[in-house]
């Protein structure tokens, strides 16, 4: 690789800075006393610390997944604190807020105040493990918009929290999705009514500030018959030498004709150029497509992480639903990522796509595993899924891991997968024409993902841009 | 989990200490019967596969370990005129096995090199068999590999010898005959720099009934070589077939293989070739199944040195509540810069209980390189079939036709016109209704 | 045309270079006035192609001895996008197709950094529009190239003239073309032999790099030069060109002496 395409893919982190600011971290280990511990700090209801303390039991009899293609060294569970949280722990106004923590957002770009409203986007913050703010909650109720946090959404909507929370992800799903289940501390919810456009981007903000805690949040989106909804989450960490756990699980329901879009910018702390430290993303996400017409749309930017591992899926049971999976993932250094998607067609007529862009470098390993079932239900399915690889340098790896399951005769499936890569040929014929090697990749790299990056929406679009221009920018050699 | 083959040795028809060892063929040839001993040793400790292995997910063979197979000690004693149907003209050299066992009666040789039976050739070439057998398809890993070769007796040997350029074919012909015999056919085909050849190895019966066959064959060429070798699986639709091909090609060299599966109630073949610098490789497969049958196809296309090309086009046809597996793997390693690969999946059901798992897979180690994959499953082009039909056809037979000539793309890549003659007719018996 | 008293564009001498450790060019010299048309010819291997690579500064290519003067400035310690702002441009042999970019964005972004480089304003996108669509009338070339991806799923046909339209864009002071007319029908050949020598100019100069006489019936070269073993072994007029035709380059293998280009002389 030459000089300057090194250069280009040795950038350093921006986000790792700690915040300094008082906490409430609970003692390391993992025990029932610890899910009661949670459930009393948060005055949670009897039913919600059962399903926690359910989801704990089935835990113990679980296995770490080992098929992903991932490595690293075994997980000490009973290393991690499963709660921590900035005092003050509730605000009543964006006020109250911590200046110091009001800094730390606005450090990383997270528009909070009067920016916030200048970009019309309501945000929900999350610190370490609790939501420290959420705006313009007053203009989203006045069309019947309930975002919340879900510790907030518990105590004032647990009709709601209770009926859909498990339902897409249950509580036993899979290692993770258990523990999440065992010990989440916060997380977003949403609600959008019967018939409502929800009238502004929702996003929520995720940030691990911590050394010895794990992120556990959980997400709950529903939306009724005709509501739409765009939602937005973004993620950072402070750089440590130890690895964090995050471990999230979001669900997401769409009624008949319902559409949410769902869109992350991850970039967590991915360890330094030696693969010392970093977060591990372990997340579950899915979406069920629950009524007739229905959409659900995920895109994802991960440029962050020591190790990914999610696959955000889409569950189309309702006849003619629609589900998408966008993803761009970068992997340098030492970083490892093993995400994809699973389309599980139910219905009948259900529709699907798949655009994923894998960009490596360095020497780290980049995987695209995705499933598309085609249940013997699902008449008519379609489903098209393109994944394509972009190599930097020749120590890293692209892997593509497409799983294809057909019960139906009158299904549709469509795969495609290629590779290409920036080297010396590439640069050479752009710095013929004039353009440096920073434009260069830029360019190129923008052109690959192209077809994600129009999923953004607007303002992250340009945010995502810049990130993987954080990652793969910089001064040339 | 997977359960030890302890007990079971005695189904799968291996006894240890049993007779079969002490009947090598030669027994001065110390390293054969070590070669076996090792295999018996690893007999012992493997385990039969579960559908919780990753490789085994879809097809579950604990329907065969429950049976009783014993391996057959003689041929039943037929005759040409019982082959008759099975032979195929123009060919260099013909070996027929039956049940697993060499019958040199039905077998001839006009092809000027070696075309033998292992336990012959065993002997007079020692020393090249003994550098090559084995020493491909591992038997560490692999149950079904392990029996074979710990059942190593008869089986095909091909010698081609450097620069030598065979015109015709070279025909292995498996058969069976009877009820719950286990064979574990082997075929080693070992090709000198430069040297070009055709290799046919087809699985036939005589009769529907219910067997074993668990097959080897190993494929080394040297620097330049040129083998095509097409595969044809056609037992009885109650038999059992776990076959594997094995193939190393070193430098320059060029392996093109069209591989057939149309028979056994469940059947299982693994392809794995391994491409030195510039060497070439096509693995073209179809499976044509229906009723209760499970055709599963696993390929690994290794690139492990630079400048290597390989391309694949596999398709599967599956009616009745059949079920089709396919696992392509291409692997390009680091440090193989300009390597070429493409590969297609393509499948097509024909009934509404039919069912396919296909998963192309790529693994990709370095970054001067062009591999790209596809798969697609679905149905008859509409427009092709409205086209038929507004020539007169009925919609069943513009479907047929279609389906027809949807399997008969990889049965025209066939270098053999016999063959591929003989398995269009089938191909077009299969899909007219 | 052959200019007299014309500023010398390029001088070449003794230059020498490796790839991966073998040399190629082995003592080349060349030098190329202001408004001359100049053929290389020779054998496949011969290092027409590197030598074209190593004036543009392909990194791949390490140059182990000799010098090279473009307008009057060391050329070699260069980086290739600057040699490109200076004004030399290669034509690619084989352009390079890069997924999502879209042709236009490329073409502007290119253009615009020369506008900068001669201290100009740039190009808005519609006021580029217009002017890179006036170019591609030059070259006979479909508007929808604009909107398409950079060369992706071109044919090769379609790659060359994009990269006479790039030429036609850039306006180089000295343009190399390597191998332009391979894989060219006699349709697009005439098209991009048109668009070079309308290009052409008293103040500028081209170095067309081709196997085969063909393109010189439609670009007539001022000089004819013969490249063997890594250095140019015969140097003469147009009528050179067909004499080669004629009898191949075997007879020109093994050569009795060097002559030295007359311009140089």
């Amino acid at each position: 690789m030459s000089t300057a395409l090194q250069n280009l893919v040795n950038q350093p982190y921006k986000h790792g800075f700690v915040t300094d600011i008082e906490s409430d971290v609970a003692a390391k280990g993992l025990s029932t006393d610890t899910i009661r511990m949670i459930s009393a700090k948060k005055q949670e209801p009897e039913w919600l610390l059962e399903f926690r303390l359910k989801a704990y039991e089935h835990w113990l009899t679980m296995e770490e997944p080992r098929w992903p293609n991932v490595h690293y060294p075994k997980i000490d569970f009973q290393a991690i604190s499963y709660y921590s949280a900035p005092k003050p722990k509730k605000l009543a106004s964006m006020d109250e807020v911590d200046p110091e923590l009001l800094r730390t957002f606005e450090k990383l770009g997270v528009p909070m105040n009067e920016r916030a409203k200048l970009a019309g986007v309501a945000v929900d913050v999350i610190f370490d493990s609790v939501s420290v703010a959420t705006t313009y909650k007053q203009k989203l109720a006045d069309v019947g918009v309930i975002f919340c946090s879900i510790s907030e959404a518990v105590r004032e909507h647990p009709e709601l929290v209770r009926q859909y929370m498990g339902s897409v992800v249950p509580a036993g799903d899979n290692y993770y999705a258990a523990l999440n289940s065992a010990v989440f501390t916060d997380g977003s919810f949403c609600f959008i009514p019967k018939g409502v456009k929800c009238p502004m981007e929702l996003s929520t903000y995720f940030r691990i500030n911590t050394e010895e805690s794990g992120q556990f949040e959980r997400t709950l989106i529903i939306a009724e018959d005709g509501a739409s909804v765009s939602y937005l989450e973004g993620c950072t960490a402070p750089k440590f030498d130890t690895n964090q756990l995050h471990a999230a699980v979001v669900e997401l329901v769409a009624l008949n004709d319902a559409d949410i879009k769902y869109s992350t910018v991850q970039n967590w702390y991915a360890g330094d150029e030696n693969g010392k430290g970093g977060i591990y993303n372990f997340v579950t996400k899915r979406g069920l497509c629950k009524g007739v017409n229905s959409r659900i749309s995920w895109t994802q930017v991960e440029t962050g992480s020591a190790i990914t591992w999610k696959y955000p899926s889409c569950v189309l049971r309702g006849e003619n639903s629609t589900g998408e999976f966008y993803s761009v993932a970068l992997t340098n250094h030492h970083q490892q990522a093993d995400t994809g998607t699973k389309m599980i067609h139910i219905g009948k007529g259900t529709r699907s796509r798949i655009i994923s862009k894998g960009i490596s470098a360095g020497v780290s390993n980049n995987s695209y595993r995705g499933l598309v079932r085609i249940a013997p239900t699902a008449a008519g399915a379609r489903n098209f899924s393109q994944c394509d690889s972009l190599l930097i340098g020749d120590q890293c790896g692209a892997h593509t891991f497409p799983y294809i399951q057909v019960g139906n005769p009158t299904a549709k499936v469509e795969h495609e997968a290629s590779t290409s890569k920036i080297g010396e040929d590439q640069l050479f014929y752009f710095a013929q024409r004039g353009i440096g090697a920073e434009e260069a990749v830029s360019l190129i790299i923008n052109g690959f993902c192209k077809e994600v990056f129009q999923q953004l929406p607007m303002e992250f679009a340009v945010e995502a841009t810049q990130l993987l221009g954080l990652k793969l920018e910089g001064s040339v050699g | 989990m997977s359960r030890a083959l302890s007990q079971p040795l005695v189904l799968w028809g291996l006894l240890v200490g049993d007779a079969l060892l002490g009947a090598t063929p030669a027994s001065a040839l110390t390293w054969f019967k070590q070669l076996r001993a090792q295999a018996v040793e690893r007999v012992g400790v493997l385990t039969v596969p579960t559908t919780r292995d990753e490789d085994w997910r879809f097809t579950d063979v604990s329907p065969i370990a429950m049976l009783s197979f014993q391996p057959a000690r003689n041929t039943s004693g037929q005759t040409l005129v019982d082959i008759a149907g099975f032979m195929l003209p123009e060919v260099a050299a013909r070996l027929v096995f039956v049940d697993g066992v060499y019958a040199p009666q039905l077998s001839r040789n006009d092809s000027g090199i070696v075309v033998a039976n292992l336990a012959d050739a065993v002997l007079a070439h020692a020393s090249e068999i003994e550098a090559q057998l084995a020493r491909h398809a591992d038997f560490q890993d692999s149950v079904f590999s392990a029996l074979n070769t710990a059942f190593l007796h008869d089986g095909a040997v091909v010698l081609i010898p450097r620069g030598v350029r065979l015109e015709k074919p070279v025909h292995v012909l498996y058969l069976a005959t009877r009820e719950a015999a286990a064979s574990y056919p082997r075929c080693l085909l070992i090709a000198g720099a430069g040297s070009a050849a055709t290799l046919i190895e087809d699985y036939r019966s005589l009769s529907e009934v219910a067997y074993l066959t668990n097959a080897v064959t190993e494929m080394a060429l040297a620097q330049d070589a040129h083998i095509k070798h097409v595969r044809v699986q056609r037992e009885s639709g109650v038999a059992f077939h776990i076959g594997q091909c094995v193939v190393s090609a070193a430098k320059a060299s060029r392996y093109e293989s069209v591989s057939i599966a149309q028979g056994a109630r469940i059947s299982r073949y693994g392809l794995n070739v391994q491409l030195c610098a510039g060497a070439e490789c096509t693995a073209d497969g179809l499976a044509l199944i229906d009723g209760e049958q499970l055709a599963d196809t696993h390929t690994t296309i290794d690139h492990a040195a630079p400048d290597g090309r390989s391309r694949q086009l596999h398709k599967c046809i599956v009616g009745g509540t059949a079920h089709a597996v396919f696992n392509g793997k291409v692997m390009v390693r680091r440090g193989a810069q300009h390597t070429d690969s493409a590969q297609a999946s393509r499948n097509l059901l024909l009934s509404p209980r039919a069912r396919i798992d296909t998963k192309p897979q790529l693994e990709i180690f370095a970054d001067d390189v062009k591999c790209a994959h596809g798969a697609t499953v679905g149905q008859l082009d509409a427009d092709e079939v409205f086209y038929l039909r507004s020539r007169g056809l009925s919609e069943q037979a513009a479907r047929d036709l279609l389906t027809f000539a949807f399997g008969a793309e990889v049965i025209e890549r066939i270098p053999v016109a016999a063959l591929r003659e003989q398995l269009k007719a089938q191909a077009l018996a299969y899909t007219h209704h | 045309m052959i200019v007299n008293d014309s500023k010398t564009l390029l001088a070449v001498r003794g230059l020498r270079a490796n790839v991966n450790g073998i040399e190629i060019l082995k003592g080349m010299e060349l030098t190329v006035k202001a408004g001359e048309v100049h053929a290389i010819m020779g054998p496949n291997g011969s290092g027409k192609s590197t030598f074209a690579k190593v004036l543009a500064g392909h990194p791949a290519y390490e140059v182990t001895g000799g010098s090279v003067e473009f307008g009057g400035a060391d050329l070699m310690t260069l980086a290739p996008e600057a040699r490109a702002r200076a004004g030399l441009f290669l034509g690619f042999q084989y352009p390079i197709e890069i997924p999502g970019v879209a042709n236009s964005q490329f073409l502007r972004l290119a253009y615009n950094t020369v506008l900068t480089q001669r201290g100009q304003e740039e190009l808005d996108p519609l006021e580029f529009d217009d002017f890179v669509r006036e170019k591609m009338k030059l070259l006979e070339m479909n508007p929808d190239f604009l909107s398409r991806s950079v060369t992706e799923g071109f044919s090769g046909g379609e790659k060359k003239r994009n990269e006479i339209l790039q030429m036609a864009l850039l306006d180089p002071r000295l343009a190399i073309l390597d191998e332009t007319d391979s894989g060219l029908d006699i349709d697009a050949l005439r098209v991009v032999a048109g668009g070079v020598n309308q290009l052409s100019r008293p103040d500028n100069a081209v170095v067309l790099v081709t196997h085969y006489q063909r393109l010189l019936n439609y670009i007539v070269p001022d000089y004819v030069h013969v490249m063997d073993a890594g250095r140019i072994v015969k140097t003469g007029g147009k009528e050179l060109a067909l004499e080669l035709e004629t009898r191949g380059y075997e007879w020109e293998s093994h050569p009795v002496a060097t002559s030295p280009a007359p311009a140089s002389a």
